[in-house]
Order: structure tokens, then C-alpha cells, then sequence
């Protein structure tokens, strides 16, 4: 009775704060270098550039944001009304629509084949290979696909117009140049990279499917195919909803490849909102910081709502 | 010996049971095919490069596929023809590796405080950090990252980039951790804790052994996003001298006037190099740390 007494007696307020402060103590100097980089120069920037994006910071007229004029949403109000801002956010969704089927389905189709090869060398060997463009970093790879797209040293044309005869040197087509091609080139140059990083995903969605559920299905006489679209899709859809989220969000952003393949070069599909925010920001005129800033955070908040969207339109449906 | 026991016991676990049909060859000719096919197209692009960095001039005009004659002293002029190189190459090493050890090095730590110990708060630490992924923030943020960079007189300096860079892959690199961190039975620390071993000697001789393979991971992780980094090195930099490897070859490719095509091949292979000898090293490990956890993160 007596140790029970004990145990319901709350302990005291100052023993509760000294034990949630000495727990405090112990835990968070783990988390606290990491976080001082992760709000250092990935939270706060963004949050100091929505504060920018109230103001008419010029870098080249202004010392500091905060000696420039406050002037509310008028960078908001301007930017929706800038055709370059328009289309900017309209050809990136494009170029997204493009990229992102097949970063998400070739991957998968990858893995399910690399998982039904027996031989085990041969599946090893199979990932290896697919997964070396991973490992070169991503910028390297858009020089490489500049040359490849080239007219002049490209082995792509060299094969259509050389090889192949399908053109000529007056029509061969000129992938990043022109406006109908050059999205579908990089988004072929995009799953070129990411093929085989996002088959990895898929292959480790497949090993956790038990082997038990297919021997029981193929039991039951179900075909094939339904057996791939009722056991092996089905497992595989959380992991295809996650990477739809993750690469919406990188492809809506891109500006490496962007600036790489097209340059500033305003009558190019390339010059989407974010090459127009860096241009904005660090190269014309009088460098406008606060226009510029304006331009992310409204590229920012069109795709956090896509996302949402997104995570609503995928929620679990059970 | 040892590779190969290990892959097939990894593999062994995730093959299926042996069919009793007899197989239908087509399927298996279109598997493969596929396969080959889609390994060819990866394999291309690289093979091509190198081959371009070997021929000689007018083979590299001519632009046929295979050389006619091979010349490799495309490597020596690439290392030589622009005077600053050998400072690039040293930027990139230095940032690369540091970066590679300061991100792995914090994202173990918090790995670890968001599984193993008590940590207060910790689901609102996660839930930033996964936003975190859906807010272009390297782009809208670039702004003030230049802002504080400034401020901390670091503009034009090859050692202030590193700052920044330990946010490239931060976030990932904890989850990857995370993930890691969770396959380890809690019981385990537990254990050691009533021995009396402090969080921080648990860490150290029990967990890090474990976590190997995703130290390994997150290791690769960082090498590719700081090596290849061209933004952040392009904006915050000016001079040619501050400059990494990427952002000169980068620039070097949009007006190669005083550059032939083999010496930018060259340069190219020499830029991707200690990437894919790194991942032929290190990829048994890398394959088992993406197993064991690292993509479940």
C-alpha cells in the first residue's frame, strides 16, 4: 500500500523541470551542429527572402535590405503581372509534366525486371551499371549532355545524319536549340541520371514483398498480369507517391540546368521563374533583390500548394 | 571470396523460390534485352566521352564514333592549358572532403538523437526537416545566402562556400541516418546504458560499428552534391582562382575558344573520375547501406 502511495504522489515542479532540462542537456548537443547549418543557410535564408520581398532592395542602389523601402506586395502585384513570370512558371510546369512520368514508371518497370533476373551476378552486374551515372554529380552530367545534344561534335546527330542518313545536315534536329525539342531532351537526359537511383528505391520496395502472397495468388490461377497490378503494384504505390512528391518538387525548381543548356537566353523555354529570379537577382539591371525575391516566394508557394495538393490527392484512401 | 559469399547471402534472402513451370524463353530474352538495352544507353555517353578524350584532333572533327588514330596527350594539355587548374582541382578536393566529413559527421549525431535518446522535441525537428524538402529553398533562399555570406565577408572565398554546402544534402543525409538508426534494436542501448556507458560512448562503440554501411551512404551523398556543385561556387564566387573544378569547366564549355574538344574530354573524365573509382571501391557497402534502411528513411 505504502510504495503505492508513493508512485501516485506527483513529483514536485521543480524536480519536473530539472529532469526536462537535464534531458534537454543530454539529447540536444547532438542535434544542435546540425541544425545550426540547417536554419543557418537553409531556413533562415528563405524566411529573410520573404522578408526582401517586401522591399525595393536594389543591390546596386541599396546598402542593405533594411535601408530600402518597404513597399508591401507591390513586388507581388508587379511579378504576377510580368509575362516573363507567367510563362516562367508555365513552362516549368511543362517541362515537370514531361520529366516526371518517366522518372517514376521507367524506374519501376527497371526493378521489377532487375528483380525477376535469377542469376544473381547478372542482377549485381545489372544494378552497378544502371546506378554509375548517380554517381556523377549533376551539373557534370548537363555539360556531358550539351556536348551529346551538339550539332557539331554530338554523337546523336553524327548517328542520325551520318549513320543512319534519317536526316541531313540542313534539317538534323536541333534538341536543346529549338523550342518543340528542347524539354523532351532534358527530360531524357534527367532519366538518364535517375534511372537507376530510382530503380534502388523500387528494388528495395520489391525485396519486402513476401514471397508467399505470389504462391498463393499463382495457386488461385490468377494471371500474370493481374498478379503484378493486385500484389507487386500495389506494394509499390507508397514508394511511387513518395518519389511523385520528391521529384515534383525538384523538377519544378531546377536552375542548374536551366542556366547549363539554355544560358539567360529570354526567348528560350529554359528561362523559367528560377533562371528569371538569378537573372533578376545577380546579373541585370540594377540587380532588383527584393523583385527577384518576390519571384521565388511565389514559385515557392505555387508549388507547396501543388504538394499539398498532391498529399491530398494521395492520401490513404482506407 | 568474400564479395561473392556475401552478395548471394544478401541476395539469397530476396530471391524467389524457383518456379516449378519451365520458363517461357521470350519473357526471359525481353527481360534481358531490356536490360542490356537500357545498360548499353547508360554506358554510351561515358564511352563516347572517353573516346573523345583519346582522338586526335581530326578524328575528334570528323566526329566518327571510333578513332582512327589515338592521342592521349589530350590529358596533359587539359591539366595545363588553363593556369589556375591545379587550384581548381585542390578547391574542389578540399571543399568536397570537408564537406563530406562535416554533413556526415552532424547528420550522425542527430541520427542518432532522433532514434536512440530521449529527445525532446524531436517530432518537430522531423516534420521541419521533411518540409524542408518540399520548399525550393536553394533557389528562393540564394538571395540572403548571399546576404549572410557578405555579411560574414565571405563572398569570393573558396572557404566560405563551405558553409553552405553543409546544407546541400543535410536534411537527406539525417533521414538516410535516421532510417539506419532505426534497423538497430533499441534493446541494444539499453542494454549498455545499465552497464553504465554514456550516450556518447554507445554511440561510439556499439552503433557506429553497425551503421557502417549507411556512414557510407550518407559519405557518397555528399561527395556527388559538393563535388558537382555549380550554383552556389558560381554566384558566390568571382575569381577564376577561388573557383571549384565544375563551375570552370562549366564556363569553360560555354565559350571553349581557347579549348579543342579531346582537352575538354579530358578535363570531363578527369572531373568524373574519382566519382566512379570511389563508387567501385566503396559499392558493396553502398549497395548493403541502400538495403538496409537508407531508402526507407
Amino acid at each position: 500500500m505504502a510504495s503505492r502511495a508513493v508512485a501516485v504522489r506527483p513529483p514536485s515542479r521543480f524536480h519536473t523541470i530539472w529532469r526536462s532540462t537535464t534531458r534537454f542537456a543530454r539529447t540536444w548537443p547532438y542535434l544542435v551542429p546540425a541544425l545550426v547549418f540547417f536554419i543557418g543557410w537553409q531556413l533562415w535564408p528563405i524566411v529573410r527572402a520573404l522578408w526582401i520581398s517586401f522591399t525595393n532592395f536594389s543591390f546596386l542602389l541599396d546598402d542593405s535590405p533594411e535601408s530600402a523601402k518597404w513597399i508591401g506586395l507591390e513586388n507581388y502585384v508587379n511579378a504576377l503581372q510580368d509575362p516573363l513570370v507567367r510563362e516562367g512558371l508555365l513552362n516549368a510546369a511543362i517541362f515537370t509534366a514531361i520529366f516526371l512520368p518517366g522518372m517514376v514508371f521507367l524506374p519501376m518497370v527497371t526493378a521489377v525486371l532487375v528483380d525477376r533476373v535469377r542469376n544473381q551476378k547478372l542482377a549485381t552486374t545489372y544494378r552497378l551499371i544502371l546506378l554509375i551515372p548517380a554517381m556523377i554529380p549533376g551539373p557534370l552530367i548537363f555539360i556531358l549532355w550539351v556536348w551529346m545534344y551538339s550539332n557539331g561534335i554530338g554523337p546523336i546527330n553524327y548517328v542520325l545524319v551520318d549513320v543512319l542518313g534519317v536526316y541531313d545536315l540542313t534539317n538534323q534536329p536541333t534538341w536543346l536549340g529549338s523550342t518543340n525539342t528542347t524539354f523532351i531532351s532534358l527530360a531524357l537526359m534527367e532519366w538518364w541520371w535517375g534511372l537507376g537511383f530510382h530503380t534502388m528505391f523500387y528494388l528495395a520496395g520489391l525485396s519486402t514483398i513476401p514471397k508467399e502472397l505470389y504462391e498463393s495468388a499463382r495457386v488461385d490461377g490468377a494471371s500474370e498480369w493481374r498478379i503484378f497490378w493486385k500484389i507487386t503494384f500495389a506494394r509499390l504505390r507508397p514508394i511511387l507517391l513518395v518519389l511523385v512528391v520528391l521529384r515534383f518538387g525538384t523538377a519544378y525548381a531546377l536552375i542548374d540546368e536551366y542556366i547549363l543548356t539554355g544560358g539567360f537566353d529570354r526567348s528560350k523555354p529554359t528561362y523559367t521563374w528560377t533562371v528569371y529570379m538569378w537573372d533578376t537577382a545577380f546579373q541585370v539591371g540594377d540587380q532588383n533583390r527584393g523583385y527577384a525575391a518576390a519571384i521565388g516566394w511565389i514559385g515557392t508557394i505555387g508549388m507547396l500548394a501543388v504538394v499539398l495538393w498532391l498529399f491530398y490527392a494521395f492520401r490513404n484512401k482506407d | 571470396m568474400a564479395t561473392r559469399v556475401e552478395t548471394e547471402s544478401i541476395a539469397a534472402t530476396r530471391r524467389r523460390p524457383a518456379r516449378r513451370r519451365v520458363r517461357v524463353p521470350w519473357s526471359s530474352i525481353a527481360k534481358h534485352g531490356i536490360l542490356l538495352f537500357f545498360c548499353l544507353i547508360i554506358l554510351f555517353p561515358l564511352f563516347w566521352v572517353f573516346l573523345l578524350s583519346i582522338k586526335s584532333l581530326p578524328d575528334a572533327y570528323t566526329n566518327h564514333i571510333w578513332p582512327n588514330d589515338f592521342d592521349f596527350s589530350s590529358y596533359r594539355t587539359a591539366l595545363t592549358a588553363i593556369d589556375t587548374l591545379p587550384q581548381n582541382i585542390k578547391n574542389s578536393v578540399v571543399l568536397t572532403l570537408a564537406t563530406m566529413l562535416i554533413t556526415t559527421t552532424v547528420a550522425v549525431l542527430a541520427g542518432y538523437a532522433l532514434v536512440h535518446l530521449p529527445t525532446p522535441g524531436k517530432g518537430i525537428v522531423l516534420a521541419i526537416l521533411v518540409g524542408s524538402l518540399f520548399v525550393p529553398s536553394r533557389v528562393t533562399g540564394l538571395i540572403s545566402i548571399w546576404e549572410i555570406q557578405d555579411r560574414l565577408g565571405l563572398i569570393n572565398s573558396t572557404w566560405g562556400l563551405l558553409l553552405p554546402y553543409q546544407t546541400l544534402a543535410l536534411a537527406v543525409s539525417v533521414f538516410i541516418m535516421r532510417g539506419v538508426f532505426q534497423t538497430i534494436p533499441r534493446e541494444l542501448a539499453e542494454s549498455a546504458r545499465v552497464d553504465g556507458a554514456g550516450s556518447f560512448m554507445i554511440l561510439r562503440r556499439i552503433m557506429i560499428p553497425l551503421v557502417r554501411n549507411g556512414v557510407i551512404v550518407v559519405l557518397i551523398t555528399n561527395f556527388i552534391a559538393a563535388w558537382g556543385e555549380w550554383l552556389l561556387a558560381n554566384t558566390l564566387t568571382n575569381d577564376q582562382e577561388q573557383r571549384t573544378l565544375t563551375v570552370v569547366m562549366a564556363s569553360a564549355n560555354a565559350g571553349f575558344g581557347q579549348w579543342l574538344w579531346p582537352t575538354m574530354a579530358a578535363m570531363y573524365v578527369v572531373a568524373i573520375l574519382p566519382g566512379l573509382i570511389a563508387f567501385i571501391v566503396v559499392q558493396r557497402w553502398y549497395m548493403r547501406g541502400l538495403q538496409e534502411g537508407a531508402l526507407k528513411g
